[in-house]
């Protein structure tokens, strides 16, 4: 007898036990989804929002999002930064329709409800009715109370310059939720020096959102995918490397150090595409080693669900992953300095920032892969991936020839989704 | 040499008690605010939504805005509460013979 799979199955099957074969449909199902957005990015997760040096001045706002949820980060008049759900209290509108700006007060433009920056409701028209022929007519009731509709405040964390939110109001701190390891990596990009920002990509990916997380987990696609990496010296298998996680493997950090400036043809395990290119521009690669770095000359740290923070040699930035549906998400990077930065170094950051972003020369690539990814996931709902590289176990590693930090995420999907 | 500009803004039986009333004197539209025997005039436009403050609630010396509830003393024009941000501009008001005068400088020379 020939196996006839059921190619739309009601579940997602977990063949071999553990989460070394993760089912399709864990990419594919609406139901699944929700459910993720319900219990990672509105409940017990700290989501990323963006960065002080964003919104400096009183009044100055972002808007952006925590899962699907539209919200604006604000800096009240006192210096002090809100976060605040974009729906007004009234009649539901997301009323701010810019990506940054500066404000007094928010209102919506359907009835002309008035906000302060905190969220407080300030004025509703016609709340004590109109006058007519020395009549009032009309108005809220009596015991209407202008406290009880303010606009939907989240919890804020602030670290380093950071700023993270939460719709949960019972959170752990934000040190709890990243736990030691993670937070030492957090604190060495972000060391309470100012940071002062350099600029946006933005770009719409038609994947999963949870492919970009597995995309920043998965150490040895670099050398394969990314020729430009291997051709121009920024990645090698033999470079050192470390994978490390917090205590749930939900989020992790990738440490790797460029090995000496051996020849290429010595070491390297992976075919450079043509050794002999050479770039038309080596400012490039103009590196420059930085006193902060303290060894590792990349670290790519995922904080689940919501950001991934980057330094890859001088280019540090933010990615923050805004998933729009099963199948899509909006990926935003935030390229940033700090004050202490000379000119020379700000132009280094800038230049080093184009192998970025969808036009990037190395991320261009991973756009596109989890484009094709979700198509074939999209096609075969039954079936699953594959990821035992270094077994099929759960631990940290001094290599990067492995996908257990990808086991450890799922590890943590199925603690929380099958709770 | 007296160059100030007092204006006649109507009698003052006509005024609504404990109320607030629009005139409009040298094309621009002033509120008029009864509080016991006092009279106070200010610009009738809100600082802030635009709104009319002769459609507003007058508490004591206090006219609330209908749009926003945002508060101003009818005495001196002095913003009380967001979401105000800025004055109303207040104008000095004279009884004589019955009749309401509003001064109508220009806002330096009564400031001076």
């Amino acid at each position: 007898m020939h196996e006839r799979p059921t190619v739309f199955p009601d579940k997602a099957e977990w063949t071999a036990g553990g989460t070394s074969r993760i089912p399709f449909l864990a990419y594919t199902d609406d139901v699944l989804y929700r459910q993720e957005l319900e219990r990672f990015f509105y409940k017990n997760h700290w989501c990323y929002v963006g960065l002080e040096a964003e919104i400096p001045n009183p009044g100055d706002f972002k808007r952006t999002v925590v899962g699907e949820r539209s919200v604006i980060m604000v800096r009240d008049t006192h210096g002090e930064i809100h976060v605040v759900e974009n729906v007004c209290a009234h009649r539901g509108v997301s009323f701010c329709r810019e990506r940054h700006g500066n404000r007094k007060e928010f209102v919506c433009p359907y009835h002309q409800w008035s906000y302060a920056l905190n969220g407080d409701l300030q004025g509703v028209p016609f709340r004590r009715g109109v006058k007519q022929d020395g009549k009032v007519l009309g108005g809220m009731p009596a015991d209407f109370n202008v406290r009880e509709h303010g606009l939907t405040r989240l919890n804020v964390a602030q670290r380093g310059g950071v700023v993270f939110a939460s719709f949960d109001p019972c959170m752990e701190s934000f040190e709890d939720f990243l736990g030691p390891t993670i937070l030492s990596y957090f604190d060495r990009q972000f060391d309470g020096r100012k940071l002062t920002l350099l600029g946006y990509n933005r770009q719409r990916v038609p994947g999963n959102w949870k492919l970009m997380q597995e995309n920043i987990k998965d150490p040895y696609h670099p050398g394969l995918l990314h020729t430009w990496f291997v051709t121009f010296g920024l990645w090698r298998a033999d470079n050192k490397s470390e994978l490390k996680m917090d205590a749930h493997h939900r989020h992790a950090a990738m440490i790797s150090t460029r090995g000496n400036e051996r020849k290429q043809s010595e070491v390297s395990q992976v075919g450079s595409f043509k050794s002999s290119m050479q770039l038309e521009d080596p400012r490039f690669l103009d590196i420059v080693p930085e006193p902060w770095w303290g060894g590792p000359t990349a670290v790519m740290t995922t904080i689940f669900p919501s950001v991934i923070l980057q330094q890859q040699v001088n280019s540090v930035s933010t990615r923050h992953i805004q998933p729009a549906g099963h199948g899509c998400f909006d990926f935003v990077w935030t390229h940033f300095g700090y004050e202490d930065d000379s000119e020379e170094m700000t132009q280094r950051r800038l230049r080093q920032a184009n192998l970025f972003g969808p036009a990037g020369f190395v991320s261009a690539d991973d756009g596109e892969v989890i484009e094709l990814s979700q198509r074939g996931f999209e096609q075969k709902p039954f079936h699953r991936t594959v990821v035992e590289l270094g077994g099929r176990d759960i631990a940290d590693t001094d290599h990067m020839v492995t996908e257990t930090l990808i086991r450890g995420m799922y590890d943590y999907w199925r603690t929380v989704m099958e709770a | 040499m007296d160059n100030t500009n007092w204006q006649d803004a109507g009698a003052v039986d006509g005024l609504p008690e404990d109320d607030v009333a629009c005139v409009e004197i040298q094309g621009r539209e002033i509120a008029l605010y009864t509080v016991g025997t006092a009279v106070f005039a200010t610009d009738n436009i809100c600082t802030h939504g635009h709104a009319r403050l002769c459609d507003g609630f007058l508490e004591g010396h206090e006219i609330e805005c209908p749009l926003h509830q945002g508060r101003f003393d009818v005495r001196d024009g002095k913003a009380l509460c967001a979401p105000l941000t800025e004055n109303v501009r207040s104008y000095p008001v004279r009884i004589e013979a019955g009749r309401v005068l509003v001064r109508m400088d220009s806002l330096d020379s009564i400031n001076s």
